[in-house]
């Protein structure tokens, strides 16, 4: 027979729960537990899983207490930004999943898949059996993450708002997956390169005459008009960079911003974040001295929307950009 | 009334303009940014204005609105159609959202319609059932194309005037105006419909044909209206009832009043969506919704 | 002058109306009578051309129906039916100058003839001081005579009345009858009446159509017709035949 009489033991006490949930009205909890059973019955035979692993305590970025295997064997990231800075602790070996957006480093594309940042699979996510689940709070998975907390899976969060908190949140990788050494040489070799940046741009980002930075304005999509505003991380690289953001005094991380306020912002120089519906910058801006003068740039949106360690190549990028006269 | 609402619309915006001496910037912002977005708004209120007042004499139906009915995410679809395989075509969107709003509306009005006539529940249900299949077909559409080239498409959805542009309120204005003067020409036969369709063809009304009428115009309306704003919704709603309210149920009043009230509505409800989080901005048709859909579940109550 | 000629009438695959012929003269009062299901209303509509015919014809004043145009036919035949209600508020006087929708163009608003035509029908069907009330504020029998009034408004050559007393007290259902009676005789006009009042029927009709199932049983004066054989098999129930004291005309009287 094809069932073993644990798992039919399974299935009644799932059609129990059926009808306890039918009296609590509580949803999540019914398909909680069907989804035990089907991982159950996908790993056949039956165990209780997560045998008892030594744990210990961690917070993540928001505060929580976390408790995190010592060691780290099985871990799914769902976010591309966290598949990065894993892979720069060198501890990528040990991602068992990770998201349809992973595209980087290369190695990416041989782990399993378990759906995009917005809708993973929870099922596939279970079956894979990690120890520690990676989310960025950028992909709202807040609800989903208490489903997995309660399956035993440590849910880790980070919410990186810096160039900073990126390195910060490369040292707890590094910490987590206990390669902190590799971890603090990618950090300071990273920190190496922003100070780079900086020196130059003490030394040609100031020339007369023209005594302040140059107006930047970072163009996510043309058509609606979207851009950055003061709580993304892109605001303080563009600065960084040696720029001034135009829109860095508007309120959230990626506002629609209106075609009136966008033609009287009048930057010097435009930046695109590239992709299909990005191609050129907005009408609005074609009395702009950034197109008058050619100034416009694109940058792959891979590594601007990303806050993990390619932050820095984005950075140099737009300090090329904002230096180069044409 | 209209030109008031206009001026006022015109006058207001994220950006504040001195009316007299205008810097070349400032006189881009009017010209080329605020005045197409305001006059687009207006040719969609009133298109949409004019069809829901004449659908809803047609229908019998005080409910019967585009929004609701699926017509506008039947022209919805047809634009991403258009968009997705004719993005060239400059007159592509208008012409596949006029396809899509005329399928729509005659699947809605075939399945509403039975032996014993049409009801309200029945109308409405089938409005919902129509629009949320065409919905789940513009969402698989979103999922399975290339997702950064649809990305502006559910903002749009919603009903976005940010997009205004001069050739796309000519073309708005076009259909219109010819739209509410072809539905103003049929408002009497309209006016026996709203008494019951057989009562209207013992008094000599060519039902078939004005239903005909209607419908396609009511499709070109908001097909057009839909091409080049998204589905603003409920303004096809309020507005013929506030017209109502006032001026009684005679659609040779009610239709060409409806125009300019929905054109009024539109640019007013625009003004505030432009303004109130400036420089951010908010799509009209959450104004829209936000006024309208408490309003339609009072007059479904009270049916 | 309305000619029916061995008309049929199919819904789908049921047969509901079977070679039914009848005449209708100037200035005559012609009563369809017959039990529920006996067709008369699918007859009615088929008068006026809205309900499509399997066979035979109808002429009307000698043109085939179905070679005019709705406008032409609403201009020579009018309709009391059972109105259904709407859900907007239409005013009495907008409903009445509905029936005026053949004499105008369908762009432009009502002329003054049009107007006092529709006043004069309201005055004449006890309804004066109505004009701008909404229908659905109305009683029933208020509504029925608001029908009443859209049709003689039309001001038409020939008038059919599905019930039209069906929601009426007594003294309206005298007033409806002699104000079609009054328009038959001052006019010429005709009028085909559906009525289960066999007694109003024999009052004011000169001739009677009997149905029964889809098929005339009898036609003929309304001495020649209303006989207690031909009524006990049209209507399955004992009836009693004298005469109307007061008119000397038939009266039927059923026995529980």
């Amino acid at each position: 027979m094809f069932f073993g009489s644990k798992t039919g033991r399974f299935l009644i006490l799932d059609f129990r729960f059926w009808i306890l949930d039918l009296k609590n009205s509580s949803y999540k909890l019914t398909v909680l537990l069907s989804l035990v059973v089907m991982a159950a019955l996908a790993c056949h035979p039956v165990d209780v899983p997560s045998p008892v692993v030594e744990t210990r305590e961690v917070r993540d970025d928001l505060g929580r207490v976390v408790y995190v295997p010592v060691k780290i064997e099985r871990a799914i990231s769902l976010a591309p930004s966290l598949t990065e800075m894993i892979f720069a602790v060198g501890a990528g070996d040990r991602l068992v999943g990770v998201t349809t957006y992973c595209n980087y480093p290369a190695e990416t594309a041989a782990i399993e898949k378990v759906g995009d940042t917005q809708t993973p699979n929870i099922e596939k996510i279970i079956a894979l059996r990690p120890q520690v689940i990676f989310i960025s709070t950028a992909s709202q998975l807040e609800a989903f993450s208490k489903t997995l907390g309660e399956q035993g899976i440590a849910v880790y969060v980070t919410n990186p708002k810096t160039l900073d908190g990126v390195l910060e949140n490369l040292r707890q990788m590094g910490d987590l997956f206990e390669t902190s050494d590799i971890a603090r040489k990618k950090v300071i070799d990273l920190e190496g390169r922003v100070s780079i940046v900086w020196n130059e741009f003490q030394r040609f980002g100031d020339p007369r005459p023209s005594p302040r930075p140059p107006k930047v304005f970072l163009q996510i999509s043309r058509d609606p008009l979207f851009t950055i505003g003061n709580e993304s991380f892109l605001t303080e690289l563009i600065e960084k960079a040696g720029g001034d953001s135009v829109t860095s005094n508007v309120a959230t991380a990626y506002p629609k911003i209106s075609k009136e306020t966008a033609l009287a912002l009048k930057p010097d120089v435009i930046l695109l974040s590239d992709s299909e519906d990005n191609t050129g910058p907005s009408d609005v801006f074609k009395d702009s001295p950034a197109v008058k003068n050619g100034r416009v740039y694109k940058i792959n949106a891979d590594i601007i929307s990303r806050p993990g360690p390619r932050l820095v190549d984005a950075l140099e990028e737009i300090a090329k950009d904002l230096r180069s006269k044409n | 009334m209209l030109i008031a609402a206009l001026v006022i619309a015109v006058s207001i915006g994220s950006e504040r303009l001195a009316f007299f001496d205008l810097s070349d910037t400032q006189r881009s912002i009017l010209f080329d940014i605020r005045l197409p977005r305001v006059l687009l708004g207006a040719c969609v209120g009133a298109s949409l204005a004019a069809a829901g007042a004449s659908l809803q004499a047609l229908l019998r139906n005080p409910l019967a609105e585009p929004y609701l009915l699926g017509v506008s995410n039947g022209a919805a679809l047809g634009t991403m159609l258009a968009f997705v395989f004719f993005e060239q075509f400059f007159f592509a969107r208008p012409l596949f959202a006029l396809a899509g709003a005329g399928l729509a509306t005659f699947t809605v009005y075939q399945m509403a319609r039975s032996r014993a006539g049409m009801n309200v529940e029945r109308l409405v249900l089938s409005g919902v059932i129509v629009t949320t299949f065409l919905s789940s077909i513009i969402v698989l559409f979103t999922s399975l194309l290339d997702a950064a080239r649809l990305r502006g498409f559910t903002f749009w959805l919603l009903g976005d005037l940010s997009q205004a542009t001069m050739s796309g309120f000519y073309l708005t204005l076009g259909a219109s105006v010819l739209g509410t003067i072809v539905l103003r020409s049929q408002a009497r036969p309209l006016n026996l419909m709203m008494i019951g369709e057989r009562d209207a063809m013992d008094f000599g009304v060519e039902v078939g044909r004005v239903r005909l009428i209607v419908f396609g115009i009511a499709s070109l309306l908001v097909g057009t209206s839909v091409a080049a704003s998204g589905s603003v919704g409920y303004v096809g709603l309020i507005v013929p009832h506030l017209v109502r309210l006032s001026v009684g149920s005679d659609n040779r009043l009610v239709v060409p009043l409806s125009a300019i009230a929905g054109a009024i509505f539109v640019v007013l409800a625009d003004t505030v969506a432009r303004t109130v989080i400036a420089p951010r901005e908010l799509p009209v048709g959450a104004i829209t919704a936000l006024i309208g859909a408490p309003l339609f579940i009072y007059l479904l109550r009270r049916n | 002058m309305l000619q029916v000629k061995d008309i049929s009438v199919w819904f789908d695959e049921r047969k509901v109306i079977e070679g039914v012929s009848l005449e209708v003269a100037s200035g005559e009062i012609v009563a369809l009578l017959g039990p529920n299901g006996a067709g008369k209303t699918t007859i009615l509509r088929a008068l006026n051309g809205t309900v499509p015919l399997k066979s035979g014809e109808i002429t009307l004043n000698g043109t085939r129906l179905n070679e005019l145009s709705r406008r032409e036919i609403a201009r020579n035949i009018a309709v009391v039916a059972q109105e259904n209600e709407t859900k907007f508020p239409i005013t009495v006087i907008e409903f009445v100058l509905a029936g005026r929708f053949t004499r105008g163009a369908a762009f432009g608003w009502e002329t003054p003839a049009d107007i006092e035509a529709a006043n004069n029908a309201l005055g004449m069907c006890d309804l004066s001081g109505y004009a701008k009330r909404v229908m659905n504020e109305l009683s029933g029998g208020e509504r029925q005579r608001v029908v009443l009034a859209r049709a003689m408004a039309a001001e038409t050559g020939i008038l059919l009345l599905d019930e039209p007393t069906a929601n009426l007290d007594l003294s309206h259902q005298a007033l409806m009858f002699r104000l079609v009676r009054e328009r038959c005789r001052d006019v010429g006009a005709s009028a085909i009446v559906i009525t289960h009042d066999l007694n109003l029927a024999s009052e004011f009709a000169e001739r009677v159509i009997l149905l029964k199932a889809g098929e005339v049983f009898a036609q003929g004066t309304t001495d020649q017709v209303l006989t207690r054989e031909n009524v006990q098999r049209v209507y399955e129930v004992q009836v009693l035949l004298d005469e109307n004291p007061a008119s000397g005309k038939v009266r039927v009287t059923t026995v529980y």
